[in-house]
């Protein structure tokens, strides 16, 4: 089942046009990444969706249009974007960033507090610093929390700009390693656009490529790794 | 001693009006990183609605919150209708919008109230003079330790300490708390959680005016009347709270009220000759120098900092 649907998906900034119409597609269930290099519109595409940025085209999630919607709307909705360079509310606590990604949620105060208990459960150095300012927190730390903050909001799909930005391969493998088992165990739909082509290719289901706004090629991982040219250019082997 | 807790209690009581106006200014500032030039102003006519409800013999103590939900309105409008679609535009512009506002709010007074102080019986005001909160007749004082404190001091103090205590729970305890503290930090990411960010800007603006109303309200009790320039020094003061105390710091911006309240009333007091009653204003701004350039952000702000 397709869980959301871009079309002609259109999206810039002022007059300058970053999207040309892309055609994205995540089903139920599925990790889709989105390979591209510095300013081939990755962000854009996510804020595109996440409806920070204004846009054009369509955007379809669960069926019902949403590309005219707020960004609350479509937080209710179910989509939760982890921000590129964490996003966190550096003078609030590690809780209440948690809290604050439970902000659309309406089912009480006790299975929120319940979830966070989860998320520390999975995150145990977050558990450690929960009181601590989130600001003071090491950039790991901070990627963990933005995770954890968009899952407070239990999403149906979760949107991730560039996890990988500014992080230890070690640090990005530990959490491209929760985003899988969160996808296996609870059939989490993710949307992860990266430019580390070879972390983020060993997770997906589907990958595009992007280029200057326009998806050049789509397929399997295993497809798209075995096209030279592909390969060449974005997985360096 | 007598003269010295004297002069602290009616500096604190001071230090309390300027705590109301600044918290107002601090309370926008962390929404929207603007100086809203007209809180004075906005407090002003709330002060002169209070004024009219008295005279259609409305009880002070309903007249003050009738007083806080007019401010609420000028406020929440103001945000929504002036700011929000200025600030598109540019930010810098919304600081000139607050000072347009400051002069229109001023002009309004005068057109519906007149330019004279009031109550003013040749007007035919039936109040005697304008209502102070708190009672505050020359036998309402209690002694202590010799000084005679006012009881309107010791509300005005006391009301200021309730208003921090209340606020201190809705931004730690309460969903639009959290919602404003998120906005401060980090809009962006505030939007992505699914707080909607200008309706919380509203409530901001909104709330900020209420609070600035009662030093409003407050002030004109004191003065015992109500006049177009009732503010304008006031709401220097609170500016001036403000940056001492951190404009991003609600318990500073009290702080930085009290203190103010306090250097003034204590330096007019034991340094009559050299700084009296007209130059009060320039030992304040000199503390107010002295801290800046040691610690820019004031004694509770928070320099950005933001490791990635």
């Amino acid at each position: 089942m397709t869980l959301l649907r871009t079309h002609a998906l259109t999206a810039g900034y002022g007059p300058v046009t970053v999207l040309h119409g892309l055609d994205i597609e995540v089903a139920q269930g599925e990790i889709v990444v989105v390979l591209g290099a510095n300013g081939a519109g990755k962000t854009t595409t996510m804020r595109a969706i996440s409806g920070t940025i204004p846009r054009g085209g369509t955007v379809e999630f669960e069926g019902v249009e949403v590309h005219k919607a707020g960004a609350d709307t479509i937080v209710r909705a179910g989509i939760a974007q982890v921000p590129q360079g964490r996003g966190t509310f550096p003078e609030l606590s590690v809780e209440d960033n948690l809290r604050a990604g439970a902000f659309v949620r309406t089912d009480g105060n006790s299975s929120i507090a319940a979830d966070m208990q989860r998320w520390f459960g999975v995150f145990p150095r977050l558990a450690e610093r929960r009181s601590q300012r989130a600001g003071s927190l090491s950039g790991g730390e901070q990627q963990m929390l933005a995770i954890a903050r968009a899952l407070m909001s239990r999403p149906k799909l979760l949107l991730c700009d560039e996890p990988s930005m500014g992080l230890a391969p070690l640090i990005t493998q530990e959490l491209f390693h929760v985003i899988q088992q969160l996808n296996k165990e609870e059939g989490l739909s993710v949307l992860l656009v990266e430019q580390n082509a070879n972390l983020a290719m060993h997770m997906a289901h589907r990958v595009y490529l992007l280029e200057t706004g326009t998806i050049v090629a789509s397929g399997s991982a295993a497809e798209l790794s075995a096209d030279d040219a592909i390969r060449k250019a974005y997985l360096g082997f | 001693m007598e003269l010295f807790l004297q002069r602290l209690v009616d500096g604190l009581s001071e230090g309390s009006i300027y705590a109301l106006l600044a918290l107002g200014l601090v309370i926008i500032y962390r929404g929207t990183g603007h100086l809203n030039f007209a809180q004075g102003e906005m407090a002003l006519f709330s002060a002169y609605c209070v004024y009219q409800f008295g005279e259609w013999d409305i009880p002070i103590g309903i007249a003050v919150i009738m007083g806080m939900a007019v401010g609420f309105l000028i406020g929440a409008t103001a945000e929504v209708a002036l700011v929000r679609p200025i600030a598109k535009k540019s930010p810098f512009a919304v600081f000139i919008v607050t000072i347009g506002l400051f002069q229109f709010l001023n002009w309004l007074d005068g057109a519906i109230w007149g330019g004279q102080q009031l109550p003013n019986t040749g007007v035919g005001s039936k109040q005697p003079r304008f209502p102070h909160l708190f009672p505050s007749a020359d036998t309402d004082f209690v002694r202590i330790f010799g000084a005679e404190i006012t009881i309107k001091s010791l509300g005005t103090i006391g009301l200021v300490l309730v208003i921090t205590a209340a606020l201190f729970l809705v931004f730690n305890r309460t969903k639009l708390g959290l919602a404003m503290r998120a906005v401060a930090s980090n809009a962006d990411s505030a939007k992505l959680v699914g707080i909607r960010t200008s309706t919380v800007l509203m409530v901001s603006w909104g709330m900020a005016a209420a609070i600035g109303a009662l030093g409003g309200v407050v002030t004109a009790g004191n003065a015992q009347s109500v006049s177009q320039s009732l503010m304008f020094q006031v709401f220097i003061y609170a500016s001036a709270a403000a940056t001492l105390g951190g404009f991003d710091s609600p318990g500073g911006a009290v702080i930085g009220g009290l203190t103010i309240g306090v250097i003034q009333n204590l330096a007019a007091g034991y340094a009559p000759d050299w700084v009296g009653q007209e130059m009060k204003v320039g030992v304040s701004f000199l503390v107010i120098v002295a801290v800046l350039l040691f610690r820019p952000s004031g004694l509770f702000g928070t320099a950005k900092v933001e490791r990635v």
